[in-house]
């Protein structure tokens, strides 16, 4: 009876684990304005070429712009 | 590269600015039409007008006013712009873009400055209400939509011109779709050129629109012309509204903090 009791208890704390922590993660989903690790800001970065900062969700061209963005 | 025989092109003078637009596959009716809502709708969100629709709101004393579907629009805009520069973006600075003398079209030139009169500005939440097709500002305070209205207004006019078009109102642009030749709109951004799909691009400055030692970029920390200690700030972002408001917050945060702000807003950026 008493091993039978430890397995019920094990198999209960396992499953009441993942139910809680699942619970927790869902309750504090990602949030897009925390600040970023260190890691993560420089890995989206991207490559910094003449001031300009472009990260690989952007291509370069080697074409004539039809127009551009300035200040006004 | 020049635009191909199948893109349109129009070029006009709006909202106080330059204007172009192009089209992959658009007539040249449907640019002007597009010229047309520009000018329509910008005669309505002028705070240079007496009787533009934003004026009516900023002058309705704490009273509730009905607004059209895109005015609803712009100040639900405004409100997401607050959120997404954690209240750097705030067009509840009018009271100070009045006491700096930024009173009516710069081309008029500004009027005197009572910088006494400039403050910190409120938050936008608590003073600007919104219920569909009306809106409500509290007493004694009012808005300024020109710190949005042209990106906002560029991601409209793109979608309105056709699935491949590309809107470009006073550097503040949008393009959609694959560009004449199926790699993006090639665009110029900062002395390189970029390929732009579905992507947004706005420049922010302090450098233009100057007069003696002020200039129209209110800080709303401090109700008065910015000193971040940035002078110009370009963006490329998911929308053009979207790469106005980051640049400008940007701008804001100063060379401090505009890496890492862009870092995680923005899709390229340059700062100076």
């Amino acid at each position: 009876m008493r091993p039978f009791l430890l397995k019920l208890g094990a198999t209960a704390l396992t499953l009441g684990a993942t139910l809680a922590s699942s619970l927790y993660v869902t309750a504090h989903l990602k949030n897009p304005s925390a600040p970023l690790q260190p890691t993560v800001l420089a890995s989206q970065q991207g490559r910094s070429v003449g001031g300009v900062t472009i990260t690989p969700g952007v291509r370069r061209g080697d074409v004539q712009p039809v127009t551009s963005t300035y200040a006004s | 590269m020049r635009p191909s025989s199948s893109v349109e092109a129009h070029h006009f003078e709006a909202l106080g600015t330059s204007c172009s637009l192009f089209g992959a596959g658009v007539t040249r009716s449907q640019l002007l039409q597009g010229e047309f809502w520009v000018r329509e709708l910008g005669t309505r969100i002028t705070r240079f007008s007496d009787h533009s629709e934003l004026a009516l709101l900023n002058g309705a004393e704490g009273e509730w006013v009905d607004v059209s579907a895109e005015m609803e629009c712009l100040l639900r805009e405004a409100l997401r712009a607050y959120e997404l520069s954690a209240g750097l973006v705030n067009a509840a600075v009018l009271p100070s873009m009045l006491a700096i003398g930024y009173t009516r079209s710069l081309t008029a030139g500004a009027s005197s400055a009572k910088l006494e009169d400039a403050r910190p500005a409120p938050r936008l939440p608590d003073v600007l209400s919104l219920q569909p097709g009306r809106a409500r500002l509290e007493l004694g305070c009012g808005v300024d939509l020109g710190g949005i209205a042209k990106g906002w207004m560029a991601d409209r006019l793109a979608a309105r011109l056709g699935p491949n078009a590309l809107a470009n109102l006073g550097g503040d642009l949008r393009a959609a779709g694959s560009g004449p030749d199926g790699d993006g709109w090639p665009v110029g951004f900062a002395g390189v050129t970029v390929m732009l799909r579905d992507q947004g691009a706005a420049t922010s400055s302090v450098r233009r629109r100057r007069w003696g030692d002020l200039h129209h970029l209110i800080d709303p920390r401090t109700g008065l012309p910015s000193r971040s200690g940035l002078g110009e700030v370009s963006v490329v972002a998911a929308t053009g509204c979207d790469a106005e408001v980051v640049a400008k917050t940007a701008l804001l945060l100063g060379p401090g903090l505009a890496t890492a702000y862009c870092a995680a807003h923005a899709q390229a950026w340059w700062l100076s």
